[in-house]
């Protein structure tokens, strides 16, 4: 049976330990490094198919760790680290790592991540060798979006959204799953030009979610991550 | 005895002049010079005296005197104090207005010198004293310098006792050259008594005690021994005081130079104290992850039904708890630390609320959190994550003094320049012992056993530093509308507010 392999880069045993029981136990393969330079000589020698990166490293800032990988290799980095690490945390989600877990994290989420990460990972793989089609129609649970018509369902229901809310509805439900920074959406949206001004952007998202959510501060489908970002939870779809 | 002295002095210059300025006369009558020289001669005589005497008296009567030698001796009929020409009488009533108006002139010019001689030697003093007290490092220099000068100054022996705030008491006795450490027999005594003084001093058995105040309260008592000439301490009361206020403000700067420097001791300690905090918070950080994953892995290892599932249960909640504990010390030592670091950004309130209700509706799923926010959207300045940990903090309270049917409730508002943020329970409310200590760090209910459920009163202390560190308000209270405990905190909807820096 194929198993993935995920390598661990943490300095901290205990940690370490938890994770590679809880991974095992799951099925995966796991690999552990307990520090930088380990680990991109793993990553260079044997590969693996999902890194779970902590940025607090002995030897080389977790960044730099990022960026060498990143070079030759798109697999998943799920990034690990304290909760006052914020700005760490955005900088490595923007120079490309693909999801972070704030210490401590219980093993639910450690699981929830790696899943929402691989899926992503093949399913961006899958679509590269297939031409992503314009009139793919997007659905998560009761929300749907049908980009060939351009409109948005809820509940079956068509809702009436700006351009702008559209544009930002379409990007989450291409990445369900996956925490989406503000200079991310403000790129993929706005522009590159546009600058690092978040507040238009919480403005559009404010509108949305009136329009998507039963109550936008209790939020369903986007969910806001403080000082990063958003992201979009995925749903069943609801028959 | 020195006063007759200084009378029978002056009288007998008194009379030596006129006697010299007669027999003068009497010798240019001889040698046949004009009358008039004589009028001149006394007039001179007059105001000899007058610059040689002290005081108007004398200079008067040597003019009174002088007319009547001159009526006497030297206008026809002689030897008697009639006059056969009545002119004389208007020489002689010029003769008196000259003499008088110019020994009076010639006194008060001496008078003036004398003062202003005066003036310039206490001004002297005083600054010799206050350059010295400038120098002055402590207040035992400062005690000793006042002893020494007042007692120089009215020749007796003078004692001087700090009995200010900010040092222990001293007693500094000046007695002839010698200065002497005395003990203070009861300073707050001392204190006492000076604090209901309404008269300049205190009589004493041995001393006359005068109070030095400073800005705020007594600093000290200079205590002058009896023996002191009554007469020459009056004469010198001005540069008593003169000295004293000197002293005074050389203490305060003192006192204020000392209170500073525990001031900045203390803080010193504090932030100390904080960052130690600090430190072993975030090393407990990492093992307490530790500890929850792999307590989290063994309850998934372990049978449902199995006695031990309680117990790893225990080992969880348990880390849970720290967790949260540690990360509320992290947030109040980052901003009791005094150098932070709140950092402002334009935020969203709803979605601040809404991940603070994702947060406590994880760790308590069974709970479910009502939410109200207006329909109005707008950004208001804050630091999201700590804004976020208020909220957490309010309704982790919220739902341990509820039970689970009753509803827990966040609202937000706005008015014309606040936003405003409730968070409403329906739980058995804020007992009336606690109203007052709500927000005070590590105070927890008393009103009910400490087993029932921790509660380790940081969580309300830091809410209100965070929120007053934004410029707003909590307070917490019994609803009015029904049952239950009602928390409501503000925020300037601009950036005007206190900003810490």
């Amino acid at each position: 049976m194929f198993k993935e392999k995920i390598l661990i880069i943490e300095d901290d045993v205990q940690i370490q330990n938890f994770m590679v029981y809880t991974l095992e136990n799951a099925g995966f393969s796991v690999e552990g490094a307990v520090n930088g330079k380990d680990g991109i000589s793993y990553m260079v020698r044997k590969n693996a198919d999902l890194i779970l990166l902590d940025l607090g490293l002995p030897d080389i800032d977790g960044m730099e760790v990022l960026h060498k990988i990143r070079e030759w290799s798109e697999v998943p980095i799920i990034i690990v680290s304290a909760r006052d690490q914020d700005k760490e945390k955005a900088a490595a989600l923007d120079d490309g790592a693909d999801d972070y877990l704030t210490k401590p994290f219980s093993a639910t989420e450690l699981m929830a991540r790696i899943r929402v990460a691989l899926r992503h990972y093949y399913r961006m793989n899958q679509l590269e060798s297939e031409e992503r089609p314009d009139d793919t129609v997007y659905v998560n649970g009761n929300l749907k979006l049908d980009n060939g018509a351009h409109i948005a369902y809820k509940d079956d229901k068509e809702i009436h959204l700006t351009p702008l809310e559209y544009r930002l509805l379409l990007l989450f439900m291409q990445n369900p799953g996956k925490v989406l920074t503000y200079h991310t959406i403000l790129r993929k949206i706005w522009g590159e030009g546009y600058g690092e001004d978040t507040q238009v952007l919480r403005s559009v998202m404010a509108s949305t979610r009136r329009k998507i959510e039963r109550n936008p501060a209790k939020p369903e489908y986007i969910e806001t991550e403080i000082g990063i970002g958003y992201r979009m939870r995925e749903h069943e779809a609801v028959k | 005895m020195i006063k007759k002295k200084e009378i029978l002095h002056s009288l007998l210059k008194l009379v030596g002049i006129v006697f010299a300025a007669t027999v003068l006369g009497k010798i240019f009558i001889e040698l046949g010079f004009p009358e008039t020289n004589i009028v001149v001669m006394y007039l001179l005589a007059v105001l000899l005296v007058a610059r040689f005497t002290s005081g108007y008296q004398y200079g008067i009567l040597s003019a009174v005197v002088s007319l009547i030698c001159y009526n006497y001796f030297f206008t026809e009929p002689y030897h008697t104090l009639a006059v056969n020409d009545p002119g004389y009488l208007i020489t002689f009533s010029i003769m008196l207005t000259t003499s008088i108006l110019t020994s009076a002139l010639t006194t008060k010019e001496k008078l003036l010198t004398e003062e202003a001689n005066e003036k310039g030697k206490e001004s002297q003093i005083l600054y010799m004293l206050s350059s010295k007290l400038s120098d002055a490092a402590d207040m035992e220099a400062v005690l000793k310098i006042a002893a020494e000068s007042i007692s120089h100054l009215i020749q007796v022996n003078v004692g001087c006792i700090y009995v200010g705030r900010q040092s222990e008491p001293i007693y500094i006795q000046q007695s002839g050259k010698e200065q002497i450490h005395r003990s203070v027999p009861d300073a707050d005594e001392i204190r006492k008594i000076y604090a209901n003084l309404r008269t300049e001093y205190l009589e004493e058995e041995e001393a006359y005690g005068y109070p030095v105040n400073g800005r705020e309260y007594l600093l000290a008592v200079v205590k002058i021994d009896k023996t002191v000439d009554a007469e020459h301490l009056q004469e010198k009361k001005k540069l008593l005081h003169s000295i004293m206020e000197n002293v005074s403000m050389a203490m305060d700067r003192i006192e204020v130079t000392i209170e500073r420097v525990r001031d900045r001791e203390s803080m010193e300690r504090e932030r100390e104290r904080a960052n130690l905090l600090r430190a072993i918070s975030h090393d407990l950080r990492t093992p307490l992850s530790g500890i929850m994953g792999t307590s989290e892995i063994l309850m998934d290892m372990t049978d449902k039904e199995d006695r031990r599932q309680e117990l790893l249960q225990g080992i969880y909640q348990d880390a849970d708890w720290l967790k949260s504990l540690v990360e509320n010390i992290l947030s109040l030592t980052r901003l009791q630390d005094g150098k932070i670091v709140i950092q402002k950004e334009m935020e969203a309130i709803e979605e601040v609320i809404g991940c603070a209700v994702a947060h406590v509706e994880r760790s308590f799923p069974e709970r479910e959190i009502q939410v109200e926010i207006p329909d109005e959207f707008r950004l208001v300045p804050m630091d999201a994550k700590l804004i976020e940990q208020v909220i957490t903090n309010l309704l982790d309270n919220a739902v341990k003094h509820t039970r689970p049917q009753e509803t827990i409730t966040v609202s937000a508002g706005y008015t014309e320049d606040t936003l405003l943020v409730s968070v409403r329970d329906e739980g058995e409310g804020i007992a009336e012992a606690d109203v007052s200590n709500l927000f005070k760090i590590f105070y927890t209910s008393k009103t009910r056993s400490a087993d029932v459920k921790r509660g380790i009163g940081l969580g309300l202390t830091i809410c209100e530093t965070v929120v007053n560190a934004h410029g707003g308000t909590i307070t917490g209270r019994n609803r009015t509308d029904g049952k239950g405990a009602e928390f409501i905190f503000t925020l300037p909807l601009t950036e005007g507010g206190r900003e810490i820096v």
